[in-house]
């Protein structure tokens, strides 16, 4: 019997929904758009609109070069001059690419200048660095975390313990991974990765860009100014985030008897929305990039419009050691952390935050 | 965490459908197969054949689907027995049976089931008088926890017991046919403090229905017993189209009553461990292992023989 119970439940998941203005003083928005500083896909949904506007088709363009380099040794990452030519100077993203999260190594480099090691269990012993086990571990402890401050490092280069990094890193334990790297320069453009790289195969490469219009869509009815939603009146945050969720997808949302994918169908109350726009940007996508799509997805609403609200949706790399901030992020039968905002025309938003299983709830 | 792993494909003489088999499962994401050569010695005189040489498999290795690294193959022997008689080619330290990276019994009796599990002792031969060193025999048996066959009161003539501890790393559990024994805790436990990994396949429950109510009602039969520690999901597969994802095959755990996070370890973490017994048991204790140095040429060497080689040396 317990197994059978065992059966009916689901993995742990969390959605968090909050709705504010962006108007006001004290919104999260900015905080946590740049926070989550891993991203894979970034969607955005606009009801009543057939054509983009050329200057939000120029940002989704320009969401900025990322590099893939090839087999590079991880002690280059805390070399003097890389954190003086990139890590101080901006904003410095890194993630190992082709490495799942619950099986193998894993290296994330944030832009506040930690490196995070996520290892399992014999290579952690092997390094020699101190870390701490991972929350997700379970009673045999298979994998540990280790944080590396580089900032904090970079004053003292002398010191023993960037000593002993480097030799962990270079020669007891070399360490190669597949980087996916990006970086947000502010002032004066020096150096580029291209150039400090160039000893490894580093390509450069553009996020993929999807656009589409979806034609008599039902979008549910919202009211800003209720969350939960009101029986009759208006859909809630969860009904609405199965909803996208279910376009993003491309399922019909009939419930037809006879359809074998899907037997969702559109949350009511809901109307019929001639077209719709939907955009999808896939690559290693940084967050300063999507706060200014953000920005601009606002002024939508500078002139009036027939659309009641737009959604911007943006999902984390499943494999990243770190969902928001630091907070440490686990694979267990699926690796989500996303969130979504959806905008009105009044600058309300509502913002939904989802986590999967092995998570720490998002701030 | 581990990377997953499936301890068995069913090792045929048909090269390509292994080699088609091997694919499926890099596709699949496993990071580490191996190809299990089956014995049984119910038919008369099996011979223990060599293990399959990978290179010949494969020229380069398939990359694992979502990694860059290639998929690791190792080999693995499973030994049927239904006499006590088939443990002896596990004792003999015969060198067909070190090729194996992994080696695996299936036992087919309750008491070569049970019993195997624990330390033998070989005790005195027949017809001994009053040995003064018999308590002190007794004394350390209790102390390694063994079990004693048999000791006749008058210590004159006691059994000569068979054989030493089954050197395996995983016992197998039938699922084709409904478990003819009970399982029993204290050799249970005994066996997962030895570090013995249970093994559970999957594939004939895909092909018939029958065997899937066998296959579940072992599987709780044993979970009930071992509570869910040390177990090892694998296809038998035979066929490419008989290999399940590792996620799917961690959920196929929740049906067998395992948790959740014991189900998923069954595809990555016992694996690991069970290869890690497989290593060191080829090594002393786990810390010395020995590799044979390859001879130098003879055109080398002087006329004169090794030994009085060392002498002029040393």
């Amino acid at each position: 019997m317990a197994t059978l119970r065992g059966l009916l439940e689901t993995p742990r998941h969390l959605l968090v929904c909050e709705k504010s203005n962006f108007g006001h003083g004290k919104s999260r928005h900015r905080q946590l758009v740049e926070t989550h500083y891993h991203n894979y896909k970034v969607s955005f949904l606009i009801p009543e609109c057939g054509l983009l506007s050329k200057e939000l088709k120029n940002l989704v363009m320009e969401m900025g070069p990322y590099y893939f380099v090839k087999n590079l040794p991880l002690h280059e990452l805390i070399t003097p001059e890389f954190i003086n030519t990139f890590v101080k100077k901006g904003s410095c993203y890194a993630l190992t690419y082709n490495t799942n999260i619950d099986e193998d190594n894993a290296v994330a480099l944030l832009p506040n200048g930690k490196l995070i090691l996520s290892l399992d269990k014999d290579t952690y012993e092997e390094t020699g660095l101190q870390g701490r086990p991972s929350q997700y571990s379970g009673r045999r402890i298979m994998k540990f975390i280790i944080s590396i401050d580089l900032m904090d490092l970079s004053f003292n280069l002398d010191s023993k313990k960037y000593e002993r990094i480097c030799w962990c890193l270079k020669e007891k334990k070399p360490l190669k991974f597949d980087f996916l790297l990006a970086w947000h320069q502010t002032g004066a453009e020096e150096s580029t990765m291209m150039e400090y790289f160039s000893k490894y195969q580093i390509q450069e490469r553009q996020p993929k860009v999807a656009m589409s219009t979806l034609r008599s869509l039902q979008c549910p009815v919202l009211q800003s100014s209720t969350l939960r939603g009101e029986p009759e009146a208006s859909c809630g945050g969860p009904e609405l985030f199965d909803w996208l969720g279910a376009v993003f997808c491309d399922v019909d949302l009939n419930n037809e008897p006879n359809s074998f994918i899907s037997t969702y169908c559109c949350p009511q109350p809901s109307t019929v929305v001639a077209k719709a726009f939907l955009c999808t940007v896939t690559g290693f996508i940084l967050p300063e990039k999507i706060h200014v799509l953000l920005e601009q997805l606002c002024h939508y609403f500078d002139e009036p419009k027939l659309a009641p609200w737009v959604t911007l949706s943006v999902q984390g790399f499943a494999d990243s050691p770190v969902s928001w901030r630091e907070n440490e992020h686990g694979f267990w039968k699926g690796g989500e952390h996303l969130y979504n905002f959806v905008i009105f025309n009044n600058l309300d938003y509502w913002l939904q935050m989802a986590v999967g299983a092995n998570d720490d709830c998002p701030p | 965490m581990a990377a997953f792993a499936d301890l068995d494909l069913r090792a045929s003489s048909d090269l390509k459908a292994l080699r088609g088999m091997v694919e499926t499962a890099a596709h699949l994401g496993y990071s580490v197969v191996a190809i299990n050569h089956v014995v049984d010695f119910k038919e008369k005189k099996q011979e223990i054949e060599k293990p399959v040489v990978v290179s010949e498999l494969f020229t380069t290795l398939p990359i694992v689907q979502g990694k860059s690294r290639p998929i690791k193959i190792l080999t693995r022997l499973t030994i049927i027995v239904t006499d006590p008689s088939h443990c002896n080619v596990l004792r003999a330290t015969s060198s067909r049976v070190r090729l194996y990276d992994i080696i695996a019994v299936f036992p087919k009796t309750e008491k070569l089931f049970h019993e195997h599990n624990q330390y033998f002792i070989i005790l005195m031969e027949r017809n001994t008088t009053n040995h003064p060193w018999i308590p002190g025999m007794l004394l350390v048996a209790s102390f390694i926890k063994c079990k004693m066959i048999a000791v006749l009161k008058d210590f004159v003539s006691i059994k000569e017991v068979a054989c030493t501890h089954l050197d395996v790393d995983l016992v197998c559990v039938t699922v084709t046919e409904k478990l003819p024994f009970y399982f029993k805790r204290p050799p249970v436990n005994v066996a997962i403090d030895r570090g013995l990994g249970f093994e559970l396949v999957y594939s004939p429950a895909i092909k018939d229905s029958t065997i899937r109510r066998y296959t579940i009602s072992n599987a709780l039969n044993l979970m009930q017993i071992c509570k869910g520690k040390n177990i090892i999901i694998s296809s038998a597969a035979e066929r490419p189209l008989e290999i399940r994802g590792p996620y799917d095959v961690a959920n196929l755990g929740l049906l067998f009553g395992l948790s959740e996070s014991d189900a998923k370890a069954a595809v990555s973490i016992n694996c690991r461990a069970a290869l890690l017994h497989g290593e060191t048991r080829r090594t002393a204790f786990g810390i010395i292992s020995t590799v044979k140095k390859p001879r130098p040429s003879e055109g080398d060497d002087d006329s004169l023989p090794a030994c009085k080689k060392a002498k002029c040396e040393g």
